[in-house]
């Protein structure tokens, strides 16, 4: 007799079972090359006795097993579906850089509130809002949208991490020592003014882009052997360079 | 693990479509193919979820053909096979 069966969603379920079909197409394809006739699966079914069980969040089905009556009956069918169909019912694959909502550091209620919306990733959510749709409104409040686009800006921010180069001191034309730091993905948000802070003394930013960030050094700063500079790029940024002159 | 006595699922389609062919009568000069084939059957079940989080569903056809006073749970598979021609119409 098996174990005792595992409950299961019916998103699962199915995805299973179109791996194994995945299978079997493959094995009857390699069949195929040597075998004069060969055949291919077609409009699949599975008749299932399940019991659903639902625990107030997801309804979960688990399959009957010996001995145990009473039981529901799911028909899972798999039918063919011509290039075309799949066009017409499947979405658009993601941009390259689209983000996953398990991805980003939400919690549990938003993230089931988007799913329940259809919402997977940051490409879907920019979808809805290309429409208009107030989805703070439409999910009763549950969405604070102002915390989920902070929340994707931090994860876009965390694919693409702060990197520095180099680090070298130089002077302006005015003869003013100034520190350049170089990198990449540095002050990538046009919108947010860099913060420095060198020695435990703010300081100014001089110049930034995604490449290079000048940082006006003055006597405050009290420049010595090992100097400690740390630089806010953006409110999910902030890094720390040990400087030794 | 799936329980031993159980097959993965690609598998019972697999054993289930051994179709040979085709079937010659060179005295009677008849030659014989199946172009489809319609297949249903009971089947067991046992669904197991594996230590990565993923479902695994075993099957395997009816273990037993006598009535026994425990009832195994029969579920209902079925699919058409069909022949795969080749492009110039074989």
């Amino acid at each position: 007799m098996a174990t005792e069966n595992a409950s299961w969603q019916l998103e699962e379920f199915v995805d299973s079972l179109v791996v194994e079909l995945d299978k079997t197409r493959e094995t009857l394809a390699v069949k195929a090359i040597n075998k004069p006739l060969s055949y291919t699966v077609k409009d699949l079914a599975l008749d299932l006795n399940i019991f659903p069980s639902y625990d107030g969040d997801q309804i979960k089905f688990i399959t009957a097993q010996p001995g145990q009556q009473g039981a529901s009956k799911v028909t899972i069918q798999l039918g063919s579906i011509t290039d075309q169909q799949v066009r017409a019912t499947t979405k658009t694959p993601g941009a390259k850089n689209d983000i996953k909502l398990d991805a980003i550091d939400l919690d549990k209620v938003t993230k089931k509130k988007l799913r329940k919306l259809g919402v997977s990733s940051v490409d879907d959510l920019r979808q809805i809002e290309q429409k208009n749709v107030d989805l703070q409104q439409i999910s009763d409040d549950a969405v604070d949208y102002q915390k989920l686009a902070k929340q994707i800006q931090k994860a876009r921010r965390g694919e693409k991490p702060p990197k520095v180069d180099t680090v070298a001191l130089s002077v302006d034309q005015d003869d003013r020592p100034y520190l350049l730091i170089r990198g990449r993905n540095l002050a990538i948000h046009p919108e947010f003014d860099p913060v420095a802070v060198v020695n435990q003394t703010l300081a100014e930013v001089m110049s930034r882009s995604d490449t290079e960030v000048k940082i006006q050094l003055t006597e405050a700063h009290q420049l010595i052997d090992k100097n400690e500079v740390i630089l806010t790029l953006d409110p999910f940024a902030v890094m720390k360079v040990n400087v030794k002159i | 693990m799936i329980d031993e006595a159980f097959m993965p699922f690609a598998k019972i389609i697999e054993r289930m479509l051994t179709l040979e062919g085709p079937l010659v009568d060179d005295e009677a000069g008849v030659r014989l193919y199946v172009s489809a084939c319609e297949i249903e059957s009971p089947v067991e079940l046992d669904v197991v979820r594996e230590e990565d989080g993923s479902l695994r569903i075993g099957s395997t056809p009816p273990l037993y053909y006598v009535d026994t006073s425990i009832r195994p749970s029969f579920h209902r598979l079925s699919f058409t096979a069909t022949l795969v021609r080749d492009s110039d119409g074989d």
